[in-house]
């Protein structure tokens, strides 16, 4: 039931080499209402090549996409005389909300990390707050439980197995994006990567916004902009349908 | 069928919420409870964020005590003036207890705090109750009836500052009523309860109030004193969610009518040690998080959004 009006992002092509991308999206909005559950984002595009050439010739595709920034804390549980509390914490100061990566083939880490195509940028990585956490394997450990949690909560993962992307008759790819329900509000930045020989070759990138709307999104404003309307109101709320409900049913039982 | 929730940031089961609702509000009907003791940590249990649940569910208490303190209005069973001395103490310690809220969650220690809190209350209101009513019920096997005291003397009628509550019959200090409820109020704002398991004796035993006031006046301060917290939730953790609290009311009201109608049809003591069952189960599930290795030591938080 889904509308899918299509946007054209744009056409690359390049003078001289065959390979350049052409990608296009089924939405450039998620909305967020009250029977939101979470929602699928369809990215799709060509290789603007040579159908006549291997695929291999072609290279991967990587498609990644990230949500808006947050300040995380995680904290880890040590046991107090048999009561697990929480003991130490790092902060990271620069998450996206969501992350999410893709691609037509397995992709070296090392690539990745050369091309900054991950969770924690370089610049995010020299931003994070160790607190007491000084040993490497420690904060080891502190890095992957932030993706394991956020991997629990559907807001991180990397998904390169085969044919994750689908590659439609040799030139065409698509691909799903899950988005969850615990998704963060905000502008999503979507990149599509070519990879060429373990090189860069191209990238296009373009924005979706999930967004809350009607009555979700107008509880949400008054509640953050104006807090105290916002609380006088849900007072006011409850009063009323304490005296109605009171009422209603005093009436009945006379009945 | 999901809902989302624009606060806590969620979607769930609309039917979970309205049968947890329901069923709080069926148990505090029937056995003449606020019940916030028991919503707050069954919304935690299914995942609402500790400060949607106790800000949420003090909403939630505004209405039941609305509804509940209109009928002991009408029929003039409220001690108004005691309700004000409790009222003044309650503001001041609800003030106290958001702030002690704020300082825990920024720390990052009010589920900890939130979980030994509730396990020691739960635990000792249900071992209480699970006594008192075993109690009643040997006995009423034994065909033995007990003698209470209609008045108590004690420590509160001689301190300071004593005035007249025409309505209770009292002539006691205004004292043990402001402590009294600024105790409360600062458990109200903390945990999200209206404190009425632990006022209501208070009252009796304390302030030697006749039991017939009692339920009146102390739903009539926790109307207040949980509008009061509900404000300051908003204003100071931003966690009050409108449409839980809506879900919540609705069901909660009419599991409150439903309740009312069946207590004609068992006994209280009978009741009572039921509630104390299931209140020390909820008790016992508590501990047990707080005391079995989690399966993963480390969890995380948003502090902030960036856009």
């Amino acid at each position: 039931m889904r509308a899918y009006f299509i946007i054209l992002i744009s056409f690359f092509v390049y003078s001289g080499n065959a390979n350049a991308l052409v990608i296009g999206s089924d939405l450039n909005e998620v909305t967020i209402g009250a029977n939101f559950s979470g929602q699928d984002v369809l990215v799709f595009g060509a290789f603007y090549s040579d159908p006549s050439m291997p695929r291999d010739a072609k290279g991967d595709v990587i498609i990644e996409v990230k949500g808006p920034s947050q300040v995380l804390q995680v904290r880890k549980k040590r046991s107090f005389f048999g009561f697990w509390l929480n003991s130490s914490e790092v902060t990271f100061k620069e998450v996206p909300g969501f992350y999410y990566l893709t691609s037509t083939g397995e992709i070296n880490d090392d690539i990745l990390a050369n091309n900054n195509i991950t969770l924690l940028t370089k610049q995010a990585t020299q931003k994070i707050e160790w607190g007491k956490t000084r040993l490497p394997k420690e904060r080891h450990d502190f890095l992957s439980a932030l993706k394991r949690n956020k991997n629990n909560l559907g807001l991180f993962e990397i998904n390169d197995k085969d044919n994750q992307v689908n590659i439609i008759d040799g030139n065409l790819f698509k691909t799903n994006i899950p988005i969850p329900n615990t998704v963060p509000i905000g502008d999503y930045k979507v990149s599509v990567y070519l990879l060429i020989n373990s090189e860069l070759k191209e990238d296009y990138s373009y924005e979706f916004k999930v967004k809350r709307v009607g009555i979700e999104s107008v509880i949400y404003n008054l509640a953050t902009i104006y807090p105290l309307i916002y609380g006088l109101m849900t007072v006011a709320l409850a009063c009323l349908l304490g005296w109605v409900s009171a009422e209603m049913f005093r009436r009945l039982r006379k009945a | 069928m999901n809902i989302y929730l624009p606060i806590a940031e969620l979607s769930v089961n609309i039917f979970i919420i309205l049968s947890l609702g329901g069923a709080v509000g069926f148990l505090s009907g029937l056995l003449g409870l606020g019940g916030g003791f028991l919503m707050t940590p069954l919304l935690m249990f299914i995942g609402i964020p500790p400060a949607v649940a106790v800000a949420t569910s003090a909403n939630q208490i505004v209405a039941a005590s609305v509804s509940g303190a209109l009928a002991h209005w009408r029929q003039g069973l409220v001690d108004i003036k005691m309700g004000m001395y409790l009222l003044l103490g309650g503001l001041f310690g609800s003030f106290t207890g958001i702030w002690i809220f704020k300082l825990l969650a920024k720390a990052g220690q009010i589920e900890t705090f939130l979980a030994i809190v509730y396990f020691i209350l739960l635990f000792s209101i249900g071992t209480l109750m699970l006594i008192e009513s075993s109690q009643v019920i040997r006995d009423r096997i034994r065909k033995k009836t007990v003698k209470r005291k209609l008045h108590y003397h004690n420590w509160a009628h001689r301190l300071p500052f004593k005035t007249k509550f025409y309505s209770s019959n009292l002539y006691i200090s205004i004292i043990p009523p402001i402590i009294i409820g600024y105790f409360i109020g600062v458990l109200s704002a903390t945990m999200g309860i209206g404190g009425s398991f632990i006022l209501i004796p208070a009252m009796i035993y304390f302030l030697g109030m006749p039991t017939s006031k009692v339920i009146g006046t102390s739903l009539f301060q926790i109307i207040f004193i949980t509008a009061f917290v509900t404000l300051l939730h908003a204003t100071s953790t931003y966690a009050v969610d409108a449409v839980l609290a809506f879900v919540l009311i609705l069901s909660s009201v009419i599991g409150a009518q439903l309740g009312v109608l069946f207590t004609n049809k068992f006994r209280g003591e009978e009741l009572r040690a039921l509630l104390a069952i299931i209140v020390l189960a909820v008790a016992i599930k508590i501990a047990t998080d707080l005391l079995i290795q989690p399966d993963d030591l480390y969890s995380l938080s948003v502090i902030k959004r960036l856009y």
